[in-house]
């Protein structure tokens, strides 16, 4: 019989151990039977104390359901009352509600006795766009971008494919001075309205996204936390944009004011005019010349792809 | 840029969310659900207080959980009972819902641990922390951590197999074993 200490093979359940020390002891699992049946236990021991843990979350969020309104106060100690343990309930409440000083109401959630479908970060609360795509951001890995097959790397084409949808004002920014390469951008869909994700990744750490939805909003940056994905979102020229990553304050802050005063891209100049020409006023002041043709003059007056100009006037700005 | 009022908005509305997780933490650790409210309350009138104290970029739930343990400790050294203080007085399954889909080992065995041990579980197995954030919120080594975790697991495991009979090592660790002045005046 081989030996091997409860201390190893509880790292072993617990799946704590080096990919060498991990093969090591199943190769001792297939050979000892008494060592294999001592996994199992702990395995079945591991397994309890998550049933017993879900059971005890299960029970919170079956009686937590907070209401905090400054005019309608009222408690819903559902389970609690069922249970006959009422007054921790309303204590709670009670004290959650005058400590967390909502404005609107708060519910904690609808509960039913799911227990195999427990969130494990957060409650469920309305959610903003924000959280949503914080909870999509923390899918994303590293190896998800590096095995794209047709990823777009054209900033270019990127930018000019999502303004389509999203509309002219859309920045796609150059983050190459911050180490971080553009990988590809996608179309994605929030409740009916255009998505945009564009993503980058550096040369180590956890990918950056850049979401970009149709807003008629104008707000400064915020910096939040969702588990473990830092955010920093604000809106400008009709655009929320929401700047993602597994990555701290500070870069995420540094980075979204980089994009904020990236100016659009500039297009190449056309040939020199001849002298008969006027140059437009805009034209003179910005310094920029737009690809756009004379149709869509009162849209932003860049195009989102110097390199690739429409052929149709740019969509009027989502609502 | 960012401002205090915005920050302290994100600061209040995370902890909200956490809620059902920080009010688990507080009835495991404690072990009573009435207790545990009280202590959370406690704690979160305090973090709300002192939130300058929280650094931004710090995950909000392992502060949380930290500012939790932390508040429960100063507590049970301020005590005139610590140790009774500590124990579990009511029975551990009525924190569970359903109480029917667990076992009937596991809620009594989780109870007669000590509510490190038991926090310790929770953050790795309930929570899914690694080692170490585990023992950033309870304060102490890695090793301290894995070594809750093994005497636990390994004990349980004991008590659901063959070697139900032998003394586990849980049981050492116990703060009330059987036989002691504690354990007879119950």
């Amino acid at each position: 019989m081989t030996e091997l200490s409860d201390e190893l093979l509880v790292a072993y359940v617990d799946g704590q151990l080096a990919r060498a020390q991990t093969k090591a002891v199943e190769k001792v699992l297939k050979q000892d039977e008494v060592i294999a049946r001592r996994v199992d236990a702990l395995k079945e021991a591991h397994s309890r104390f998550e049933n017993a843990f879900e059971a005890i979350l299960a029970g919170e969020l079956n009686e937590i359901t907070l209401r905090a309104d400054p005019y309608v106060r009222t408690t819903e100690p559902v389970a609690a009352q069922a249970k006959g343990k009422p007054i921790a309930s309303v204590v709670l409440i009670a004290i959650l509600a005058a400590l967390a000083g909502y404005a609107v109401p708060v519910v904690l959630p609808e509960l039913t006795p799911v227990r195999y479908v427990l969130p494990k970060q957060t409650a469920r609360l309305p959610s903003s766009w924000q959280d949503d795509v914080a909870r999509m951001q923390s899918l994303l890995t590293r190896s998800s971008l590096e095995v794209g097959l047709t990823s777009q790397g054209n900033r270019d084409l990127v930018g000019f494919e999502l303004a389509q949808a999203i509309g002219p004002s859309l920045k796609v920014p150059n983050l190459d001075p911050q180490g971080l390469k553009l990988i590809r951008g996608q179309l994605l869909q929030y409740r009916g309205k255009p998505l945009g994700q564009i993503l980058y990744l550096g040369t180590r750490g956890a990918p950056v996204a850049l979401y970009a939805l149709p807003s008629d909003r104008t707000s400064e940056p915020e910096f939040s936390m969702a588990g473990d994905v830092g955010m920093v979102s604000w809106s400008e020229d009709g655009i929320s944009y929401l700047l993602a990553a597994q990555a701290d304050e500070d870069f995420l802050v540094r980075t979204a004011e980089k994009i904020r005063h990236e100016p659009l891209d500039e297009i190449p100049l056309p040939p020199p005019p001849s002298v008969s020409q006027p140059t437009t006023p805009t034209t003179a002041e910005s310094g920029v010349t737009s690809a756009l043709p004379e149709s869509s003059s009162n849209a932003p007056t860049v195009s989102p792809s110097p390199l690739i100009a429409p052929t149709s006037p740019a969509p009027p700005p989502p609502n | 840029m960012i401002e205090v009022g915005q920050n302290h908005d994100s600061f209040r509305q995370g902890l909200v969310i956490l809620l059902p997780r920080l009010k688990r933490f507080a009835d495991v650790l404690i072990g009573d659900k009435q207790d545990g409210t009280a202590l959370l309350g406690r704690a979160l009138k305090r973090m709300l207080a002192e939130q300058y104290r929280y650094q931004r970029g710090t995950p909000l739930d392992r502060w949380a959980f930290a500012e939790i343990y932390r508040l429960w400790l100063h507590e049970l050294r301020d005590h005139a009972e610590p140790m009774r203080q500590a124990k579990v007085e009511t029975g551990f399954d009525l924190l569970l819902y359903p109480e029917e889909l667990v076992d009937d080992v596991t809620p009594d065995f989780l109870g007669q641990l000590p509510p490190q041990q038991r926090s310790a579980l929770l953050l790795v197995y309930g929570e899914g922390f690694d080692y170490e954030d585990a023992g950033r919120v309870l304060d102490c080594s890695v090793d301290a951590v894995a070594s809750r975790l093994i005497r636990a697991s390994a004990s349980l495991a004991d008590r659901l197999g063959e070697g139900w009979q032998v003394a586990s090592s849980a049981t050492v660790e116990t703060l009330y074993p059987k036989g002691s002045q504690h354990d007879r005046t119950q």
